[in-house]
């Protein structure tokens, strides 16, 4: 009944709508929110979204995990690796810019007892 | 909130924040639904795939991540030291004095949480080890069994009253594994026969291939990442529950 | 065993040393090894210079070029990469004499300022796409911490401003890169460079234009750069000198060696460049003008120059290309010494605001006097490489008879002079309440006197390293010759 998600032209545009309605969600809650964690969640959306678009435009339907197990012999017919490797890459990045990221908020808002993005106005001039 | 005119304000920038993106949003797509929709071919991915049993590592992602591409890797190591150094220094300072009243402060666990987390504790850390030194073999490695030893300690901070990591040696560990993966990256660029930074050094026979003494140098390097990030991400844990 | 030097040495020593760090605290040689890293690797660099005037050095990881990751070692990149060091060393001698905060000298700030001169050293070394992404995440994530450094109330609200810009940007040169790949499946920047003609034109605009927004807030240019006085106003003076001296120079780098590279041919984006970049240096000039507080003008007049970088940069003829690395080189050295300046003062007056350094030439005088030397350094007054370089891009212009960047250069000039001698003028105010004392920290101004001392010597003799300049621009705009050593003989 769903033998038409097989052709990867639906399949991938299904995936581009989805992974770019998530970009968008991510950037619109960093630019309307006004709290410093729903913006840094906003980051890890927009984060998140590039990676799901990588990973589900570079593996088209029927390709296995690049993987030698469960009776396989030899590379073909698998999944491009270097996508995969890449996100992996970038997830941890992201995890780690993320970590710094709630941390200063922490900081920020144990010190001034404020968490508010407009709020910060400590350092405009005069 | 009562004050209108701000309320209406507000709205009229929501509005026009969501024409902002939809419109970003409608011209990516027109973009990007004729272009990109079959699926890659003749790409490097593809031919690293070929090249890949020269490797002997049966996980094609493990030996680009750890082999072809290791110098990503090990840079995003080193941001991920970074990022706990800056955990650190910012949590770090005010140590002495708060720990104290934070350990008070904290309510003792009950006593099934306290035992169900120490039994835990050890299964957790050999699931964590296994998906370490079997990531060229099956889906897994250094990042993801790092994170589960990390998960096992948080555990046993959250729950246990009693548990204490030593700021020191978690240092120690990082900057061990850390020196290890550049040293070992060194060997292979000093030794005649490989010749370039991070080559696999180690006999790497392609019959081999599948078994768990495999690869070569790729393991290794793999268990020196896992304990790098297990020891980073635990960390940057302990510095944030330390400042509760 | 064979023990050669390559260009990986120039990452894989300071990573080395940055991991070792608990090593280095134990012995106590925390500041000897911040200061001697840069300085082997600047020696290094300059013994690498005749090898790689010949023909570009190219270190291969693990698999060769087109499908793996390789360092790409030519001219132009070990220009930067011998400057960058040369900073480092430069910065880390200011740390280790100057009597400076306990806050700039633990592990964390070595391991911090080590990996961002490793970041930046990377960034424009690597000949790898996604590298390229790793090695400004390394560069990124170093900044934002080191503007928090401080922990008080503006070092936090720096931090995380820079850190939310930061990533932003982040996310768009990562979505270019994962657009890049699906369009090509190439990865390494000269494959890339052979296929980017083949994809479709209205993604290329899409790739470019995201391109274009992530780096050009990372380069600080106009439209981007509202962030940047924040920054530079919220974290320490020295910090900043690292922010403006190498990290903007390492993006704008990056920003052009893609343009040239990717772009068969620059013309297409050169009015854009020149037009963003023009905008910068005007604007910026403007409002430097009727800034109240040390750290921001120095932000601002910083953007001025980033501005003429690109303006002449923009042009991509080889005159201007030479004339604006050489800029880049003088305006790092510049603005190390005014920011060193402003660290000193901030220390002695505990403010930078105009009103409250009045009279400052009095209590501090060598200081001022050395900042009286930078500023006319900035602004192009003859004994100083300031108006060499500056001369340099000029003549670019007018070989090619392009006359509208001339003027608008000479216009950004005189403001520039407006606000710098606005400065100087209430330093030597005779002011009775200014703090008399004359305790000068001597050994602090060692590296200030340090770089007024090359400031002087490349504007005297600048046929020193001239030829190093149009070498490095011929091989920044040589794509052909890129292609040719990367990929064989297939451009």
């Amino acid at each position: 009944m769903l033998e038409f998600l097989d052709s990867p032209r639906v399949l991938h545009g299904i995936y581009i709508l989805g992974s770019l309605t998530l970009f968008f969600i991510g950037l619109y809650g960093l630019l309307a929110k006004r709290h410093l964690l729903k913006a840094l969640i906003g980051i890890a959306v927009m984060e998140l979204s590039v990676y799901l678009l990588f990973i589900a435009l570079a593996t088209s339907p029927g390709e296995t995990a690049p993987i030698l197990a469960d009776g396989l012999i030899d590379f073909t017919g698998m999944a491009d690796p270097i996508p995969q490797a890449l996100t992996l890459t970038a997830i941890v990045i992201g995890m780690a810019v993320l970590a710094l990221g709630v941390s200063l908020a922490i900081q920020y808002h144990r010190l001034t007892g404020n968490s508010d993005m407009r709020a910060m106005t400590e350092l405009k001039d005069s | 909130m009562s004050q209108v005119p701000l309320r209406k304000r507000v709205r009229v920038k929501t509005l026009l924040l969501v024409l902002l993106c939809g419109w970003l949003l409608a011209l990516f797509l027109t973009i990007l639904l004729p272009h990109g929709l079959d699926g890659l071919s003749g790409t490097v991915g593809d031919a690293l795939l070929e090249r890949n049993a020269e490797t002997a590592s049966a996980n094609a992602v493990t030996s680009v991540v750890v082999s072809y591409r290791g110098f990503d890797t090990l840079g995003e190591v080193t941001v991920l030291f970074l990022a706990a150094t800056g955990v650190g220094m910012l949590f770090g300072g005010r140590r002495q004095e708060e720990t104290g009243a934070s350990v008070a402060r904290r309510a003792a666990p009950n006593e099934m949480m306290v035992t169900g987390a120490r039994l835990l504790f050890p299964v957790l850390l050999l699931l964590g080890v296994y998906i370490i030194a079997h990531g060229h073999l099956s889906p897994g490695g250094g990042f993801q069994g790092g994170v589960i030893i990390a998960t096992a300690f948080f555990l046993r901070l959250l729950a246990d009253p009693d548990f204490v990591l030593d700021h020191a040696r978690v240092g120690l560990l990082e900057s061990l594994s850390g020196s290890g993966f550049v040293l070992l990256g060194l060997l292979g660029l000093v030794l005649l026969s490989t010749g370039t930074f991070l080559g696999n050094f180690l006999p790497h026979p392609v019959e081999a291939m599948g078994r768990l003494v495999s690869a070569g140098v790729i393991p290794l390097i793999y268990v020196l990442v896992g304990v790098k990030v297990g020891a980073e991400v635990g960390a940057i844990f302990q510095d944030m529950l330390e400042q509760e | 065993m064979a023990f050669q030097l390559t260009p990986v040495w120039f990452i894989a020593l300071p990573l080395l040393v940055a991991f070792a760090a608990p090593l280095w605290v134990r012995l106590g040689l925390l500041m000897s090894m911040l200061f001697a890293t840069p300085l082997v690797l600047f020696g290094l660099a300059v013994s690498l210079f005749p090898a790689v005037g010949d023909a570009p050095l190219l270190e291969t990881i693990v698999i060769a070029p087109p499908l793996g990751i390789h360092l790409h070692l030519d001219s132009a990149s070990l220009l930067m990469v011998a400057l960058f060091n040369l900073a480092g060393v430069l910065f880390a001698s200011f740390l280790w004499l100057g009597d400076t905060e306990p806050h700039l000298r633990g592990r964390g700030p070595f391991v911090l300022i080590l990996l961002l001169i490793t970041g930046c050293t990377g960034l424009v070394l690597t000949g790898d796409l996604f590298n390229l992404y790793v090695f400004l995440e390394i560069a990124g994530v170093s900044a934002y911490a080191l503007s928090a450094l401080r922990r008080d109330k503006t070092a936090l609200e720096a931090g995380l401003k820079y850190l939310i810009i930061g990533s932003v940007a982040a996310i768009f040169i990562l979505l270019a890169i994962v657009l890049l790949y699906l369009e090509t499946g190439q990865l390494n920047l000269a494959a890339l460079a052979r296929d980017f003609g083949d994809i479709p034109a209205a993604m290329q605009g899409l790739i470019g234009l995201l391109l274009l927004v992530g780096l050009g807030v990372k380069a600080e240019l106009f439209p981007f750069n509202v962030w940047v006085p924040d920054i530079y106003r919220g974290s320490d003076p020295a910090v900043t000198s690292l922010f403006s001296g190498i990290l903007v120079k390492a993006f704008l780098f990056v920003l052009f060696h893609l343009v040239f590279l990717l772009l068969a041919d620059p013309a297409v984006a050169r009015a854009w460049l020149m037009a963003l970049g023009a905008l910068t240096m005007l604007v910026a000039e403007l409002v430097a003008l009727r800034q109240q507080d040390m750290r921001r003008m120095l932000a601002y007049s910083s953007l001025g120059q980033v501005g003429l970088i690109t303006l002449a940069l923009g042009f991509a003829s080889e005159a201007t290309t030479a004339g604006a690395l050489f800029h880049m080189v003088n305006h790092t050295l510049v603005k190390m010494l005014l920011f060193f300046v402003a660290a000193l003062m901030l220390r002695r007056f505990l403010s930078l605001r105009l009103a409250d350094l009045r009279g400052v030439g009095h209590a501090m005088p060598v200081a001022t006097a050395l900042f009286v030397l930078g500023s006319l350094a900035v602004l192009g007054l003859p004994p100083l490489s300031g108006f060499v370089s500056k001369l340099c891009i000029l003549k670019g212009f007018a070989e090619a008879q392009a006359f509208w960047p001339i003027a608008l250069i000479l216009l950004a000039a005189l403001i520039e002079a407006g606000y710098y001698f606005r400065w100087i003028k209430v330093f030597y105010d005779s002011d009775p309440a200014a703090p008399q004392c004359r305790s000068d920290d001597g050994p602090a101004y060692l590296p200030l006197v340090l770089i007024a001392g090359l400031l002087l010597l490349l504007g005297v003799a600048p046929f020193l390293i001239e030829d190093w300049f149009v070498q490095a621009a011929r091989a920044l705009l040589g794509r052909g010759t890129i292609l040719e050593s990367v990929l064989g003989v297939q451009s």
